[in-house]
């Protein structure tokens, strides 16, 4: 009985051992995180110029979804997630799923010698005196929000994220669907 | 038996938050001293930055001479804020960091921060470009993070190069306010490299 008490407990111990062990792995894959918003908002209309010379409203988008993000060239995880959105916007093309970047305080050149080393074909937008930022509640850069067809913002992700990740994408999928 | 199982599972299965892990080295990206507390859920980095790597970033970014050597000066660090906890937990962490400590040379200051800062920068008439710069490459002051979010920004402790400080760090998890101290940091020592002679 002793030793059928031991074996058991040892087997109970190294089960979870495992257990945790696991646990602990997954929380440190915590970066593909895209967490609703606990009260989605309407989202501020805007109007800017594109890196690319053309005029950008993004009221024009309502009936899609907007992965809308806040970035500047000089910080680090801005450029870490440049290439996922890339990826992301080539998935999601012919999907009513589009990409706007939204440049705070730099101008145009700055942004143009980027897309030197990062290629990026989805908007870059300029937002050179800081004005688009301040009417989202962004505290630091990059923070990224999710703007479904009806035109609320209902996701919100601060730092930066792997946007061509399958579980990101399907959670914007989601957003087209009635 | 009964009861030893029981307090067995108990113990497995009631998962505790493990106590502050307190670790130093050197960045493997910056190549330069780094500072950091990792709890359940938690993890903040302090990585030295040298004054002339903040001179040629601020001056790049439209400050005078003057200005950026007044921010090379203050002892910048870079600083990543996370939320590692996994998506299930939904454990919100936030942190002021009006509420964070500095110990240094026996007296007790708190950092300078963004709002300190923007008042600084007005009364010197920098730039508009030059401020939206610092405003935005400055950590908050205050954030909110849910699981997978963080922040890399710079944090200023307003001491000269080459001080040593403690630094008491403060977040709050789950409504319980919580806290680590970081011994020993070090700004960085304002090293200017000139060329080697011909």
């Amino acid at each position: 009985m002793k030793t059928l008490t031991r074996s058991f407990l040892r087997c109970t111990i190294l089960l979870s051992w495992f257990v945790l062990c696991a646990a602990q792995a997954a929380g440190y894959d915590t970066a593909q995180t895209l967490p609703p918003l606990p009260k989605p908002f309407a989202a501020p209309d805007f109007t800017l110029q594109g890196e690319d010379g053309k005029t950008y409203r993004l009221s024009d988008y309502r009936g899609k979804v907007v992965v809308l993000n806040f970035w500047a060239t000089w910080c680090p995880p801005c450029r870490y997630e440049m290439p996922s959105m890339e990826r992301a916007h080539k998935k999601v093309q012919g999907e009513k799923i589009v990409l706007l970047a939204i440049d705070v305080g730099e101008s145009e050149d700055r942004v143009f010698e980027f897309t030197g080393q990062y290629p990026v074909t989805f908007p870059l937008l300029l937002d050179t005196e800081g004005a688009i930022i301040k009417k989202y509640p962004v505290i630091g850069l990059p923070t990224t929000f999710v703007i479904d067809p009806r035109g609320m913002v209902t996701h919100r992700a601060i730092g930066s994220r792997e946007w061509d990740d399958e579980r990101l994408l399907v959670q914007l999928r989601k957003l087209l669907k009635p | 038996m009964i009861r030893l199982l029981t307090a067995t599972f108990g113990l497995l299965l009631v998962t505790q938050p493990a106590a502050a892990v307190i670790s130093t080295g050197t960045d493997a990206e910056a190549e330069l001293p780094y500072w950091e507390v990792v709890e359940h859920g938690v993890s903040i980095r302090l990585v030295q930055r040298l004054p002339d790597q903040t001179r040629g970033f601020f001056q790049a970014r439209g400050f005078s001479i003057a200005d950026s050597e007044l921010v090379a000066q203050s002892c910048m660090f870079q600083t990543v804020i996370k939320n590692v906890a996994p998506p299930s937990d939904q454990k919100v962490i936030e942190y002021n960091l009006d509420e964070w400590v500095v110990h240094a040379a026996g007296a007790q200051r708190r950092m300078k921060t963004r709002e300190d800062w923007q008042k600084e920068w007005t009364a010197r008439r920098a730039p508009k470009a030059a401020q939206l710069a610092f405003e935005w490459g400055l950590i908050p002051t205050r954030q909110t993070y849910r699981p997978g979010d963080y922040n890399w920004g710079l944090s200023v402790f307003n001491l000269a190069p080459g001080t040593p400080f403690d630094l008491d760090v403060v977040w709050h998890q789950g409504g319980e306010r919580r806290s680590a101290r970081l011994k020993g940091v070090v700004c960085a020592p304002d090293i200017q490299v000139s060329p080697a002679p011909q």
